[in-house]
């Protein structure tokens, strides 16, 4: 196949010069950063498509010059024929899996000792990417039954808001409450508490991310706080204290920025209880909110770098396979330039499923109705190939951990994918291999 | 088993693509093909032969009716791997060679290595590529394809082999080996289903004929039942002189009929074959080659349960093999032609002799008819 070979030589040229040329933010954290990004992303998507490419054109070839006239014709089941295919084309994905993340691999932990650096940003580089940081976000409180209340309560007064659909109102209100959890009043404080918090490493370091919000913005932008970190068990009970409890110095960081406060990983309780704190101190005379989602996390080095980027290329190796089964589902009724056709969609809606179900989400009316058990259900059968995106970990080296790496496995492969095959055999069982239409 | 293939009312409708019928390929076709004999499906082009084989074997579902293939469904691994198939042509995989080829086929059976070794190499000699087995088949000329496609077919040792349309692309020497191939594969208990437009093949070489027109069977029948001329006689002689031609006139004339009296013709594909063994021999002394034949007792010794495939390779004693030259020096037509022609003289020293003979009665049967 020659386009295959292209494919590889445009692959083995580009990953070496993009290592080389590009520069991110300047920092060595930001030059890695957008190497691994630019590199991982450009070899999915080149391989996607050879995949989407050697999958289809493998059977339609067959069909289309007949040498499966004398193929199946031989003592070998019909769904031997489709799942040699399959491995074939997976065989051929491994191989070239292996040798683009080997290339990947080698660059990104050759390029610090290829660019001068000072300690500080190498020091960076080593914390915020050749690590895999778990994370851990504050659980969610569950706010339906006061959105539930409020609702009633405007619908009985008649205030509420025109123009708006139930589920519209319901996901604002939603919105609000759950803000307001997460904010904090002046000269208060607040305390979040984690369990199964696992550092590799007792004397590794933890780390407390946070992005901060405010009612009343600070004349000079800055927000003035405290921060604990520990057992709080210890203070709110009076034991006698086993592990330390760290606290800042009243310190002032910039709104709306993410920052990261580096403590020592003894803080966490033998049992992995860890309990932060935050004190809104009074200068501040504002309200602090932490927005939803990424506003507060504790961090910590749950893996190497090594094995987060393993994960990532095996996560790839999900999505080939699943296009692999796809594609030849494509060629089992379609001929080869209509099956590439109904592949790259169904690619590309894949690739953008989050966007697409988010945004037909707000659709009014009765089209809301038909949409929610037609379209959205089959969007939903693709795989989310956003959702489980490996770049989306590595990049701020976040924890890509093998539950969902197995998720991930499960989903795309073991359901999806094999619900490709059982399709596109029983497609092909029936199939009439010399069927001409006339 | 009496018959290796039997149809029930086989029907093939083909529709467009909104299930309107649009030819009706074969119709209520009840064919039957007795096991252990030859049978030629004759018609001319879009009679429906290929459509029927296609349905034997699967690659066409039957509008109406029923296909019994070997006493079962085609379709089944179990009796596929007794079926020999050669399709109308030889569809291969290009960048292959040869030999890679007929290794794909036969891992395909799940032949055991040393098996398929053996008989790869046998029937690269047999088809007479085995100085090109290296080459890709992709750049084969159509009859060179050909033959890589027979050996294909027989890589299983099948008990039913069929064949559409064996003989096109190939020239007279092929064309001859091939049939020379069928009769020796009769011999040995094999059915064969052939279907071809070619008449002479037939003819040659098929115990039975089927005519087909439209779909339907238009005549049926034993070869020399179907085209022996009853109310004739011919008889053959050495040469005589013509007072003895006089005198057996005279007899003739007594019996109350006529003769013609005239030296057979000989066929011309006996004459081209005759003419190009000719040439070979002459060439003898300068091509160098190396005898093929110790490959055949090496089979025949080693490995006793090879069967047919041993006797065909043994029985052929070819006294030459081609050149060992390196291949990219030669023009490749040069090449492909001395291959055929190391093939063929092995053949007509040991297997054309009988053959001739019936041929020239076949041929003088036509004479006469003619006259």
């Amino acid at each position: 196949m020659k386009i295959a070979a292209a494919f590889v030589i445009l692959l083995l040229i580009l990953l070496p010069v993009m290592g080389f040329s590009v520069t991110g933010d300047g920092t060595l954290k930001g030059r890695l950063q957008t190497f691994v990004s630019y590199g991982l992303s450009l070899t999915s998507i080149l391989l996607c498509l050879l995949t989407i490419l050697v999958s289809v054109y493998s059977l339609t070839s067959d069909i289309e010059q007949k040498q499966i006239y004398t193929v199946i014709t031989k003592p070998i089941r019909r769904w031997q024929l489709l799942f040699g295919k399959l491995l074939g084309v997976v065989v051929l994905d491994v191989a070239l899996l292996t040798l683009f993340s080997l290339v990947i691999y080698g660059i990104t932990l050759y390029i610090p000792k290829y660019f001068s650096a000072d300690e500080s940003e190498r020091d960076q580089a080593e914390n915020e990417f050749y690590t895999a940081r778990a994370s851990l976000s504050p659980a969610e409180i569950d706010v339906t039954k006061e959105v539930k209340e409020t609702y009633d309560k405007l619908a009985q007064s008649g205030q509420l808001p025109e123009g708006m659909s139930r589920t519209q109102i319901f996901a604002e209100l939603t919105n609000v409450k759950k803000l307001e959890k997460r904010a904090i009043g002046v000269g208060r404080e607040m305390v979040w508490e984690f369990n199964n918090v696992k550092p590799r490493d007792p004397n590794a370091s933890l780390f407390i991310r946070f992005k901060y919000d405010v009612a009343v913005s600070p004349p000079d932008s800055q927000v003035y706080s405290q921060w604990f970190a520990g057992d709080y068990r210890q203070i709110k009970y009076g034991t006698k204290p086993k592990t330390p409890i760290y606290r800042t110095a009243v310190r002032k960081d910039p709104v709306r920025t993410f920052r990261e406060i580096e403590f020592l990983a003894d803080a966490v309780a033998d049992d992995g209880y860890l309990a932060i704190a935050f004190f809104n101190v009074p200068s501040n005379d504002t309200v602090v909110i932490f927005p939803l989602e990424d506003g507060l996390e504790v961090l910590y080095k749950a893996d190497t770098f090594t094995g987060n980027f393993l994960r990532a290329v095996l996560l790839i190796l999900f999505r080939l396979i699943f296009l692999a089964c796809l594609g030849i589902l494509a060629a089992t009724f379609l001929s080869f330039p209509v099956a590439i056709l109904f592949c790259l969609v169904i690619f590309f809606t894949a690739t953008f499923s989050g966007f697409v179900l988010e945004s037909l989400d707000f659709l009014g009316g009765n089209v809301a109705g038909v949409y929610y058990y037609t379209i959205r259900p089959m969007i939903q059968l693709l795989p989310q190939f956003d959702k489980f995106n490996p770049t989306k970990y590595l990049i701020p080296g976040r924890l890509l951990s093998w539950s969902l790496l197995v998720k991930g496995a499960a989903v795309m492969v073991a359901v999806k994918a094999l619900l490709l095959m059982l399709l596109s055999l029983l497609i092909f069982s029936f199939k009439e291999i010399a069927k001409i239409t006339v | 088993m009496r018959y290796a293939v039997e149809t029930f009312s086989l029907t093939k409708i083909f529709s467009d693509w909104w299930g309107r019928h649009k030819v009706c390929a074969v119709d209520n076709l009840n064919l039957k093909v007795k096991a252990n004999e030859v049978l030629g499906l004759l018609g001319p082009n879009g009679s429906g032969k290929t459509t029927t084989l296609k349905m034997l074997l699967g690659l066409l579902h039957p509008t109406k009716g029923r296909a019994v293939v070997l006493g079962g469904d085609a379709s089944s691994p179990k009796i596929n791997a007794r079926i020999g198939f050669l399709p109308e042509e030889s569809y291969l995989y290009r960048y292959l060679n040869a030999r890679e080829t007929l290794d794909f086929y036969g891992r395909l059976f799940a032949l055991p290595a040393k098996v398929r070794k053996m008989r790869i190499e046998a029937l690269l000699d047999m088809v007479g590529l085995k100085a090109v087995a290296n080459r890709p088949v992709g750049t084969f000329s159509k009859g060179m394809a050909r033959r890589i496609g027979l050996a294909q077919a027989l890589i299983n040792d099948p008990d039913l082999l069929i064949l559409d349309e064996p003989t096109t692309g190939l020239d007279p020497i092929g064309t001859r080996q091939i049939k020379d191939l069928i009769l020796k594969l009769a011999e040995r208990g094999k059915t064969i289903l052939l279907c071809s437009h070619l008449l002479a093949d037939v003819e040659d070489i098929c115990n039975r004929i089927s005519i087909l027109y439209g779909g339907r069977i238009q005549a049926e029948g034993q070869v020399k039942e179907l085209l022996q001329q009853t109310n004739k006689r011919q008889i053959t002689t050495g040469i005589i002189s013509d007072a003895a031609v006089e005198k057996i006139k005279q007899i003739v004339q007594q019996e109350d009929t006529e003769c013609v009296i005239s030296s057979p013709m000989d066929r011309l594909e006996t004459f081209f074959i005759k003419t190009v063994t000719a040439a070979e021999e002459q060439a003898q002394p300068t091509s160098g080659a190396v005898s093929t034949t110790r490959l055949g007792d090496f089979l025949v010794s080693q490995t006793p349960v090879e069967g047919i495939l041993d006797k065909l390779v043994s029985a052929r004693v070819s006294p030459r093999a081609v050149p060992e030259t390196p291949l990219t020096e030669q023009p490749e037509q040069e090449q492909v032609k001395k291959s055929i022609l190391d093939q063929l003289t092995g053949r007509s020293i040991t297997q054309s002799k009988n053959k001739q003979q019936t041929e020239q009665d076949k041929s003088q049967a036509g004479d006469s008819s003619d006259a």
